[in-house]
């Protein structure tokens, strides 16, 4: 039986020519078809369509691994393209050299691709297009927010000296301040969270002192409280560095702590532990505790304790928190007694060497 | 004796209303809507204290940090920076550049206040040296 006869009942394109003799030897109907497509004419394929499609493909050599490659190829006389997948391969018979050509119509697969490339690269610009928004948008919030709190503070002022400052307006304005600085940390929040979201945070790492970052927080953020309670710190062990991120170190122990201070009424603790071959860093409150419950939700975005009505919160902070420590290669656990108190400890282990600084 | 102090920032609401809180607080306010301007009126005038926004269209405020800190005839004079940044590399900077103090928008007065006062209290000791 011919070899044609095989050839034809294979429903994928086939075509056989001879490059030596310019010559066209075979081609099935499935190939007469999409020839016609692609000229837009209804004679069957000729050794110079395959010449177009293969331009400056080399065939592989003789009895060699096929080659193959992808082409669009466009429809004479109409806006539209194939995309064609051509596998070839060289067949030496009697001393001439044939080549085989497998075409395989690609365009349905090829235009999802693209449109999926495509949808990708829409939807990656969109989300630093969000993040750059929400990055301006909170930064450029802080201006109109910053007069708003010193016109409060203004009219104080003058009321104050005018003696006109009784319970009524003292508790108000009181009122208008503590909202500003809520807002002021949502927008905190929400940058850092779209900053680690678009995963574009500053991931610069050196050598940290960790007592330094506490001390720094704590005189920052912490000192001269209304109700005069102050961080306890302790050290214990002698001091190393750890290698990490000193800015999100720095946010993870402000939030720890303001949390500490925020769910207790007694002075919150910090203890450094320099063990041998870690550092262990525990942070201490005596406060309303965690519902058993709620522990192992307690690091998702937008999840609060079950027992922390009334007391503000975005629920942010500690989904904030575990990545941080996570990206400078640590771990947090919490371990907490509802009306007993909470501990978060956080371990570093200290760097084999710490990379030179670049 | 009243302190002059110069007050550099580009949004023209919060500028005045600092003004208005600085005066009521006896200090005599000088104003500049950018470092620019304001490095010309510390020149012309020779405040006790500047305060200074970090972010301003013309000559930013840690370029205004490093030109008083350069000149013989302001460098001890100090100066307050205020930022809306609250990142640690942002205020390390400013510290680097030889800003005195620093307060992050928003803020409550009676910080910038002790703040204020913290530069002075340091500027006096230095002079009596």
């Amino acid at each position: 039986m011919p070899y044609q006869t095989f050839l034809s009942a294979i429903s994928l394109p086939v075509v056989i020519f001879s490059h030596q003799k310019k010559q066209l030897l075979f081609a099935n109907r499935p190939a007469n078809t999409l020839f016609k497509k692609l000229t837009n004419t209804k004679r069957g394929v000729s050794y110079s369509d395959i010449k177009i499609i293969l331009h400056d493909f080399e065939p592989p050599e003789a009895s060699g691994p096929a080659a193959s490659f992808e082409t669009r190829q466009p429809i004479r006389g109409k806006k539209a393209f194939l995309w064609l997948e051509v596998t070839a391969n060289t067949v030496m018979q009697d001393n001439e050299i044939f080549t085989v050509l497998l075409v395989n119509d690609i365009t349905a697969r090829k235009t999802k691709e693209l449109q999926m490339v495509q949808s990708l690269e829409q939807e990656r610009s969109l989300h630093e297009m969000k993040s750059n928004f929400i990055s301006m948008a909170s930064h450029e919030f802080k201006t109109p927010l910053t007069a708003i709190s010193s016109t409060i503070d203004l009219l104080e002022t003058k009321l104050q000296m005018d003696n006109l400052l009784d319970q009524f307006y003292r508790h108000n304005i009181s009122k208008i301040s503590s909202e500003i600085f809520k807002l002021n940390t949502m927008l905190d929040e929400m940058l850092t969270l779209s900053t680690i979201v678009s995963n574009n945070i500053e991931v610069s790492k050196q050598a940290v002192a960790v007592e330094q970052v506490i001390h720094d927080i704590k005189y920052q953020y912490f000192s001269e409280r209304k109700d005069d309670r102050v961080l306890q710190v302790t050290v214990s062990g002698t001091p190393r560095r750890i290698y990490a991120n000193k800015n999100q170190l720095s946010k993870i122990f402000t939030n720890l702590v303001g949390n500490a201070f925020k769910y207790s009424s007694e002075d919150p603790a910090v203890k450094l532990q320099y063990q041998k071959s870690r550092l262990v860093i525990k942070v201490t409150d005596t406060g309303i505790g965690i519902p058993e419950k709620d522990i192992p939700y307690l690091f998702n975005s937008f999840y609060r304790g079950s027992n922390v009505a009334g007391i503000e919160g975005t629920g942010l902070g500690l989904s904030i928190v575990k990545d941080f420590v996570e990206r400078n290669n640590g771990t947090i656990f919490v371990e907490s007694r509802e009306h007993q108190g909470t501990t978060f400890t956080i371990i570093f282990k200290y760097p084999q060497e710490i990379p030179a600084q670049q | 004796m009243t302190k002059t102090i110069l007050l550099i920032e580009d949004k023209p609401s919060l500028l005045d209303t600092l003004k208005s809180l600085l005066e009521l607080h006896q200090y005599r306010v000088i104003v500049a809507a950018n470092g620019a301007e304001g490095l010309e009126q510390a020149r012309l005038n020779h405040p006790d204290l500047v305060i200074s926004d970090i972010y301003m269209p013309v000559l930013n405020g840690y370029e205004l940090l490093e030109l008083f800190k350069k000149d013989a005839a302001l460098c001890h004079i100090p100066v307050i920076m205020l930022t809306a940044k609250t990142e640690i590399e942002e205020i390390d900077l400013a510290l680097e550049k030889g800003a005195d103090g620093y307060v992050t928008k928003p803020f409550v007065f009676r910080n910038l206040h002790d703040v204020i006062q913290n530069a002075l209290n340091k500027g006096d000791e230095e002079n009596r040296k």
